[in-house]
């Protein structure tokens, strides 16, 4: 190991770590500078954190948020060149140190997930036309093979309150958060319309077919895993309902049969 | 490695507040200068902007994440999204600073000191190799702000930055502020160090704020001092042909006040060259 790289690995411990002893030799005026960079990196990440987490900091309060960044910082120290992932598992931190709230969680991940999608790939997606023309001439072996790709940004999960609602309420910081829970389990699904990222409420049976898509499952596969929740002589027209829904709302880019 | 030609401009950092002024209509600026990893990204508005903008003006991207002191090497991924972004815009030319922010473990996501030494010396000129090499273009580098140095110092900042560029080809992103602020902080002489740069090799010039104390801060959060105006005035009349920016990070004003600065940067350039003619 050259005398630089120890240096320079021996100088990012003394940042990230306040009780972390300077290098050997190292003055009172070299002790204040390490001072100023110190205090930079943990303003710079926590305003991050922050921006990224405005609705989560507005639910938990500024206190409390500013603890959950300072913690997230010593757990979860960034990696990546770049400082918009510096918020990656934010939301899990959240969960942890919110485990009580699952609202605190649910919100967090929404915005981390609105983060991600805003600079995703940009997707083309597919006209319901385009769409049946392409697929006039299937016959039942290609329907069960036919798989769909969804536009980048597509994320989904579990959730246990209202968070339409909630997200609504946390905009403005004048109006107390509606923290409503969900009466039968439902799914956020976000994704991106045009340079947006939008997102909604949907059930489990299509939450379940989407997130079987996402990992590469075939239609004919989406349609066995839908027999969970419909009945058999039923499930076709439901899935095509479905699959009508998510062309419509420019969820599909591609097909590969 | 191509020469980077110079280019005589006056521009401001394009940053999110000021996109809407703009996109909607011409603003009396030579060119705008971006943060590289903002649109080092897969899709999405910010390069949407950044290509509509680009449509109007020259852009000069300008990165924090090179980490181009590093011991641990570059970050391969980094240089193949700069790469690609640098092709889609055709930026006027490509800066980042010399310094570094990260190990093989974790990133500062700051500008760090590097001890001005051989050692150090041979890192950045083999890191600066490697990006340029990388990129099919000789890049610009910045000196930064810094608020401690190195016991092991072997060679003042100005004489680290002529040979780096001697060596690699690389051009120099003079720092205004940041000469005076690392001065301040560390009691060399501003003029010293203007002296010692190699002024051929200076492409860009930057002008922003700081934040004055027993330790002066790089904020770039208020208008450029009078100080450093006075610095900048010296500067220019040792330049040859350079663009000269306000750069504004933080507390960002309407844009009217970041062009009535432009303006000053403006005028002091022209009387220094008149007072020069005479």
């Amino acid at each position: 190991m050259t005398q630089l790289l120890r240096a320079q690995d021996e100088f990012l411990a003394c940042l990230l770590d306040d009780g972390a002893l300077l290098p050997m030799g190292w003055d009172a005026r070299r002790a204040a500078g390490m001072a100023v960079y110190r205090n930079a990196y943990q303003t710079r990440l926590i305003d991050v954190l922050r921006n990224t987490f405005e609705r989560t900091a507005r639910l938990v309060g500024e206190d409390a948020f500013s603890q959950a960044a300072a913690h997230h910082l010593i757990t979860h120290p960034p990696t990546s060149w770049t400082i918009d992932l510096a918020g990656a598992g934010f939301a899990e931190t959240c969960a942890e140190l919110f485990a009580n709230d699952p609202d605190v969680g649910e919100v967090a991940w929404l915005e981390w997930e609105m983060h991600c999608a805003f600079t995703a790939a940009d997707g083309a997606p597919m006209t319901p036309t385009d769409f049946a023309a392409t697929t006039a001439d299937f016959d039942a072996r290609q329907w069960d093979e036919l798989r769909l790709e969804l536009i980048p940004g597509t994320a989904l999960r579990p959730v246990t309150y209202d968070l339409v609602r909630l997200w609504e309420t946390l905009a403005d910081s004048q109006q107390a958060p509606a923290l409503e829970r969900l009466r039968e389990p439902k799914w956020l699904l976000l994704w991106r319309e045009g340079e947006q990222p939008v997102f909604g409420l949907v059930a489990e049976a299509e939450a379940l077919a989407l997130a079987n898509l996402q990992q590469g499952g075939t239609f004919g596969e989406v349609c066995v895993a839908l027999m969970k929740y419909f009945d058999a002589a039923d499930v076709a027209t439901n899935a095509g309902t479905m699959l009508l829904n998510w062309l419509e709302l420019g969820m599909i880019q591609r097909i590969h049969s | 490695m191509t020469d980077v030609a110079a280019f005589g401009g006056f521009g401001l950092g394009l940053r999110r507040d000021h996109y809407r002024d703009f996109l909607a209509g011409d603003v009396a600026v030579d060119f705008v200068e971006v943060i590289s990893e903002n649109f080092m990204v897969d899709g999405g508005r910010p390069l949407r902007v950044l290509e509509q903008v680009r449509a109007k003006l020259p852009v000069i991207l300008h990165g924090v994440s090179m980490s181009i002191g590093s011991a641990h090497g570059l970050d391969g991924d980094h240089l193949v999204r700069l790469k690609a972004l640098a092709d889609r815009i055709e930026p006027l030319w490509v800066s980042d600073h010399l310094c570094w922010t990260r190990t093989s473990a974790h990133n500062s996501h700051d500008l760090l000191p590097l001890p001005l030494t051989r050692a150090a010396m041979d890192v950045v000129c083999a890191n600066i190799d490697r990006a340029q090499e990388a990129l099919g273009r000789a890049m610009l580098f910045e000196n930064p702000s810094s608020y401690l140095t190195f016991p092991e110092d072997e060679m003042t900042e100005w004489e680290f930055l002529a040979e780096m560029s001697r060596k690699t080809g690389c051009y120099l992103l003079l720092d205004i502020n940041n000469i005076y602020v690392s001065a301040s902080n560390h009691g060399f002489d501003p003029e010293a160090y203007l002296s010692g740069i190699p002024a051929d090799r200076v492409r860009q010039v930057h002008l922003a704020g700081h934040t004055p104390g027993e330790i002066v801060i790089d904020t770039h959060d208020r208008p450029v001092c009078d100080a450093v105006w006075n610095l900048y005035g010296l500067a220019i009349g040792q330049l040859g042909e350079v663009a000269v920016m306000i750069e504004r990070d933080d507390a960002i004003p309407p844009l009217p006040d970041l062009l009535a600065e432009l303006d000053r940067a403006r005028t002091i350039a022209a009387t220094t060259r008149v007072e020069m003619a005479l």
